[in-house]
């Protein structure tokens, strides 16, 4: 899957994941997922490992891997491109 | 003891997403009830009596943050949203709400999310249960997210007496009120549809497949509804010195246990004449002084035969003389909701001088065919006092007496 697809996927996955009020189009790649960007709180960032574990197959062990993968879209994007499983 | 008024009403039911929508809706008598569409139910009855879709302003959430309104349980954001359209009207500012009381009365909270979890996790499209879907599961969160979101610190409380819950809400509110421990008290009643009230109560032959038809000779069941209302009550004199209206008064209540059955009311309804003697007791008011009675009136065979008994027992010679209705032919059972729902029915009746209807009412029960239903629509007439009883399964009975605003 080339990069691109995988961004509008991983943005589609929070827009129903976590039902936003908002078109996956709306999400900028840089946009940073917590704190103001998206207005993402605790339990989103509980939700979202979740989410993301099980639709990519990754493994986001602890809050250090966690605040890597979750820094920006573009982070998680490259995140899940470098550790995903076959 | 202080007299306790109401100053502020909100409600969302099958009727309409507020107040005034309920009100139109209780004059011209019409039938919301509808095909179940809120989730597939595989049992005999399909019939509901659900909220149509909810569009609140965004004044309804107050302070709380965008994540947080978007993961609230449907009766969380019910009991919210009327909760907004009570202090709007009653014009309680930040100063009196700090102080304020918040009772609610709700029996399932967030069960049809948690339900919808389950039925995710079961289908294979969540393989691990996600807990937003299961935030809204106890019953004290709509209280929680009330206070967070208009800023209410006084004493709080959510009671779950299966269809009474917010009758007693309501009660205990007044008492708060009236014994001085706080200026004002919001009560609220909210429950929405899920499916294990609708498959219990089928499972337990109560649901009417053709729409519950209270104290009709053919009455075969009641018709499940969803909704919430809320009541600002306050110190009369805290809201005369502020200018707010008073809408309406309540003017006493009492609260008795049958001891009797899981489901099925003592069909002597001992307990429940005590709630509605002890009632008019805490009112200081004799029988003669009712105009108006807002029954349980579900529809069952027991509910309605037991409800007679109690009110010829208490009303005599004179009840044929007294109007008696039940609103759930129009609003269906709200069960956790229904208390404080038909409170609201009740004061709207008092301040637009309006009976409402035992809308689908065709033809009485031979056993009460001398009683005043007010069958059809909305009546004219002008009321100083009415009674509004609730009883819960299990024989949880709560009467209010509620008298028109002064």
């Amino acid at each position: 899957m080339d990069r691109d697809a995988l961004a509008a996927e991983v943005k589609q996955l929070l827009v129903t994941g976590l039902r936003l009020d908002r078109p996956p189009s709306d999400i900028p790649d840089d946009s940073p997922i917590f704190g103001d960007g998206l207005g993402l709180d605790s339990i989103d960032a509980l939700e979202l490992v979740v989410l993301v574990e099980d639709r990519f197959r990754v493994s986001i062990p602890d809050e250090e891997v966690g605040k890597r993968a979750f820094a920006s879209v573009r982070a998680l994007v490259d995140f899940i491109a470098e550790e995903r499983q076959p | 003891m202080r007299q306790v008024a109401v100053t502020g009403l909100g409600a969302v039911t099958a009727l309409g997403a507020d107040v005034a929508a309920l009100a139109a809706g209780l004059a011209d008598g019409r039938s919301p009830l509808g095909p179940l569409t809120r989730f597939v139910h595989g049992g005999r009855c399909q019939l509901a009596a659900e909220v149509p879709e909810l569009a609140p302003p965004a004044a309804a959430f107050g302070a709380l943050r965008p994540a947080t309104i978007r993961r609230l349980s449907r009766p969380d954001r019910l009991a919210l949203i009327t909760i907004e359209q009570a202090l709007r009207e009653a014009g309680l500012q930040p100063p009196d709400l700090a102080g304020a009381g918040l009772f609610v009365g709700a029996t399932v909270g967030g069960m049809g999310e948690t339900e919808e979890a389950y039925r995710r996790h079961r289908a294979g499209e969540d393989r691990r249960y996600r807990l937003s879907r299961l935030l809204g599961t106890p019953l004290s969160t709509s209280a929680s997210a009330a206070a967070q979101a208009f800023g209410i610190y006084g004493p709080r409380a959510t009671f779950s007496t299966a269809c009474s819950s917010s009758a007693l809400a309501i009660a205990e509110a007044a008492a708060a009120v009236a014994s001085a421990t706080v200026p004002a008290a919001i009560a609220v009643g909210t429950d929405a549809l899920c499916r294990i009230t609708f498959a219990g109560f089928d499972a337990l032959q109560t649901l009417d497949p053709q729409g519950c038809r209270p104290f009709d000779r053919d009455r075969a069941g009641l018709t499940l509804g969803e909704g919430a209302a809320a009541l600002v009550l306050e110190d009369i004199e805290h809201a005369r010195a502020r200018g707010a209206r008073v809408i309406a008064r309540v003017l006493g209540h009492a609260t008795t246990t049958d001891a009797h059955h899981v489901t099925a009311p003592d069909p002597e309804g001992q307990a429940a004449l005590g709630a509605l003697r002890g009632a008019l007791d805490a009112a200081a008011l004799p029988p003669e002084a009712v105009d108006y009675v807002n029954a349980h009136g579900t529809g069952t065979r027991q509910n309605d035969e037991a409800e007679v008994r109690v009110l010829r027992a208490v009303f005599g010679d004179r009840l044929p003389r007294i109007p008696v209705s039940s609103t759930k032919a129009q609003l269906g059972h709200c069960l956790g909701a229904a208390g404080a729902v038909e409170a609201v029915v009740t004061v709207l009746a008092l301040d637009g001088s309006l009976l409402p209807a035992t809308a689908t009412l065709r033809e009485p029960d031979p056993a009460w065919s001398d009683l005043d239903l007010v069958p059809a629509a909305g009546r004219r007439q002008p009321l100083e006092v009415a009674l509004t009883s609730s009883y819960g399964f299990g024989g949880h009975n709560v009467t209010l007496v509620l008298g028109r605003g002064v």
